[in-house]
């Protein structure tokens, strides 16, 4: 009995000093001391060597407090805070001199770095951003068209941050199809391979009166981590073409007796690539089905019938065949291989690869693109005929 | 007789089993490092070389009912050599431990708890190891069902909620690494995740009855090797070529989970997931050892045992190794050599010995 009395005592004692132990304030950060980023940007600073790094900070009050008086007025919900250093986590850290507080990078939405570093190479700044445990796989990745700070500081008119903007910008690309939304792991597995060429969105600034824009321009194409060129939105549209990554977006033809437009919505689309090396030729075999809807029409000429609908899908086949080949040609020009072909050849002739493999550069621009387009049309919305005098039928 | 008075069902051996080997998710990164994305064949192929091995065990152990791998080998080898074997076993069993209480530290302060120091989690975490095995094996078995079932339920959603961002291309193409690299793999696979249930000879002692125990042992085997697997595929699915930079590719990968923008963030599962695993398999381990130390000792219960080598295997966990680095490259090139007579040699040599010389008949008389 006595034992068992003791036994207890002694357990509650323990209790009692677990309380402070467990009350688990060890790297405890409370909301209000963190300094919660949601965009980085990267740029060179003017002295040679050192970067310039921009995170947009959310400023909590301007966030939480849908106070009183109007919801705070002028004030930006965010703070641009910037600092030089040797490397990224370098800068990181510099920036708690402004910040006095670490920089919280969980909540990162987008890194966006400036043309003059990636020009001079992705490969040693990403590191940083694939290594840092707050940092997400999923973030996005983006290249500006000048200044990433820049970038960041244009004010969105319905959002609130720009970097969340930015992010938006780029989710919703299966609209058009004109840009492909690139996250970290992309980015990475894009870096490790022996050929394909990294991408990722490149945005431009459009001065609009007193107002900057944010817009998409297209993409930018790296190879060895440099980035080498742009491709524009038909480009851009062709390479996801061949991806199988178009989600939606608008095929512009000419009607059947050339008096105006059909516009086409494209419902769904898929690619098969076949690579085939014959003689020594290296043919990749692109094979695409495409579905889209008749959406607008600027003719009298009543394209819902059979005789128009096959011209149409005709010409909207061959729109894409050319988006495919300016793509190509554009890819074959920075001698990149954006479609990943390097990869696709790898997969499927794992042997003669490893003698491919070393002079990709001088085979990538002799491939062969054998591309055939399925194009067809298979609703036409609301309308069955345009609103036009019966004269057209004959 | 045996140190260990609690009984055990074939049922619940089978559960252990499994549970035990899942344990082993997180190790298969060793792996991925060396042999990429046919990670999935390589485990496939060490479950094939490993099968006959362990069920060996289950054979061996059905042979000598209601006897442990200390008092197997006494009986087998003599009484010199057999301690010899015993104490080799025991090292391995200690190093094994500690690396593995390594990993859960590791794996906290790598993605979990960055700001708490490291020993910290070593000694809550065995701690806690302890007290399960102070309670018994009877209390750890009756709790393999359910983390059995956790287990499997991390493995399998995470599947499930990763398969819109699966890319099977990427198990192409399906014979590109030399083959000393795949060998390598399945060495490690077969002595890791596969090897390390050779402590299940120290518990299958306590089965109430064992004519099921070979079937049982199988269909474990087969569960464990199942979710292992579906890792292997979930990751280079996923992640391909990066799977190989990740510090913990399972990891990265449970953190693209992004179903909607509101089921984001799930890391959190596996974390959970990860260290219940760890904790029964860490738990089997150290009731094992202590189990086995004792009964080299001759003790009447390794109760006492229990705390003083949890404190040791902790302090070798915290001190053996600096990094991640090092931790990494031991046990892909020196663990897996010097585990290998134990879990590929010993076992089948006591079971043709014991036919041999007609064991255990012949000295049943004498041992009581």
């Amino acid at each position: 009995m006595g034992k068992k009395m003791n036994i207890s005592i002694i357990k509650s004692i323990l209790c009692f000093f677990l309380v402070f132990a467990l009350s688990g304030c060890l790297g405890a950060r409370e909301i209000n001391d963190l300094e919660i980023v949601i965009g980085m940007g990267v740029d060179k600073d003017e002295n040679a060597g050192n970067i310039l790094l921009t995170a947009q900070v959310v400023k909590e009050n301007a966030v939480g407090g849908a106070s009183g008086n109007g919801g705070g007025g002028d004030d930006e919900a965010y703070w641009n805070v910037s600092s030089k250093g040797e490397s990224i986590f370098d800068a990181v850290r510099q920036m708690t001199h402004k910040t006095g507080n670490r920089l919280f990078i969980s909540h990162n939405q987008a890194v966006i770095f400036g043309n003059d570093v990636a020009k001079e190479g992705l490969q040693e700044y990403i590191d940083f951003f694939l290594r840092a445990h707050e940092m997400r796989p999923a973030a996005l990745i983006l290249v500006a068209e000048d200044r990433a700070s820049d970038v960041l500081d244009a004010k969105p008119e319905t959002e609130k941050f720009p970097a969340m903007n930015i992010a938006k910008l780029v989710k919703t690309y299966g609209f058009t199809s004109h840009l492909y939304k690139v996250n970290m792991k992309d980015f990475a597995l894009w870096l490790m391979s022996d050929t394909t060429a990294p991408l990722a969105p490149l945005l431009t600034i459009i001065q609009n009166g007193e107002n900057k824009e944010i817009y998409v321009s297209g993409m930018a194409a790296f190879k060895n981590g440099k980035m080498v060129g742009k491709l524009n939105h038909d480009e851009s549209r062709g390479l996801l073409w061949v991806l199988g990554e178009v989600r939606s977006g608008v095929i512009i033809v000419p009607s059947p007796n050339e008096t105006g437009k059909a516009v086409l919505e494209i419902l769904k689309a898929k690619s098969k690539v076949t690579p085939e090396i014959k003689d020594g030729k290296i043919v990749m075999h692109i094979k695409i089905k495409e579905e889209s809807s008749l959406s607008e029409q600027s003719t009298t000429e009543n394209l819902a019938d059979d005789k128009a609908f096959e011209k149409i899908q005709k010409s909207s086949a061959e729109v894409i065949r050319q988006e495919i080949m300016a793509a190509f040609d554009k890819s074959r020009e920075f001698n990149a291989d954006i479609f990943g072909f390097g990869e696709m050849l790898h997969k499927k002739y794992s042997n003669e690869w490893k003698t491919l493999k070393d002079n990709w550069d001088e085979i990538y621009p002799t491939i062969e693109l054998n591309i055939d387009v399925e194009s067809k049309i298979i609703k036409t919305d609301l309308l069955k005929k345009p609103a036009a005098p019966k004269e057209g039928e004959k | 007789m045996s140190i260990e008075k609690g009984k055990i069902s074939c049922q619940q051996l089978l559960f252990l089993f499994a549970g035990f080997i899942e344990g082993s998710a997180l190790l298969i990164d060793f792996t991925v490092g060396i042999t990429e994305h046919q990670t999935w064949m390589v485990i496939l192929a060490g479950l094939i070389i490993s099968t006959p091995v362990i069920l060996s065990y289950a054979v061996l152990a059905k042979k000598f009912p209601g006897m442990n791998l200390v008092q197997i080998n006494d009986m087998v080898y003599g009484r010199f050599l057999g301690k010899i074997i015993s104490i080799y076993y025991i090292f391995f069993f200690s190093m094994t431990l500690s690396f593995n209480i390594r990993d859960v530290g590791e794996l906290y302060i790598t993605f979990l708890m960055q700001d708490t120091p490291f020993i910290f989690f070593l000694i809550v975490f065995t701690v806690t190891c302890a007290y399960a095995v102070i309670k018994g094996i009877e209390v750890l078995t009756r709790i393999s069902h359910l983390i059995l079932v956790i287990g499997l339920f991390a493995v399998i959603s995470t599947f499930i909620l990763l398969i819109d961002q699966m890319d099977f291309s990427n198990f192409l193409p399906f014979f590109e690494l030399p083959f000393i690299k795949i060998f390598q793999g399945i060495h490690i696979v077969s002595m890791i995740p596969f090897g390390e249930t050779v402590v299940f000879l120290m518990i299958m002692g306590c089965l109430n009855k064992s004519e099921h125990a070979v079937k049982n042992t199988f269909f474990g085997l087969l569960i464990g090797a199942a979710s292992l697997l579906i890792v292997a595929v979930r990751n280079t699915a996923v992640l391909g070529k990066t799977q190989t930079i990740w510090t913990s590719a399972s990891f990265q990968a449970i953190r693209l989970i992004n179903i909607g923008t509101v089921l984001t963030r799930m890391d959190f599962l596996i974390g959970i997931a990860l260290t219940i695993l760890m904790f029964f398999k860490c738990s089997i381990f150290l009731y094992v050892m202590v189990v086995a130390v004792s009964q080299l000792f001759g003790l009447k219960t390794y109760e006492p045992l229990v705390l003083p080598l949890a404190a040791i295997e902790v302090i070798i966990a915290a001190t053996v190794f600096q990094s991640p680095v090092d931790h990494a490259m031991i046990t892909q090139n020196a663990g897996i050599i010097y585990s290998a007579p134990l879990v590929f040699v010993i076992p089948p040599l006591s079971l043709l010995i014991a036919k041999i010389r007609g064991l255990p008949k012949l000295e049943r008389g004498k041992e009581t």
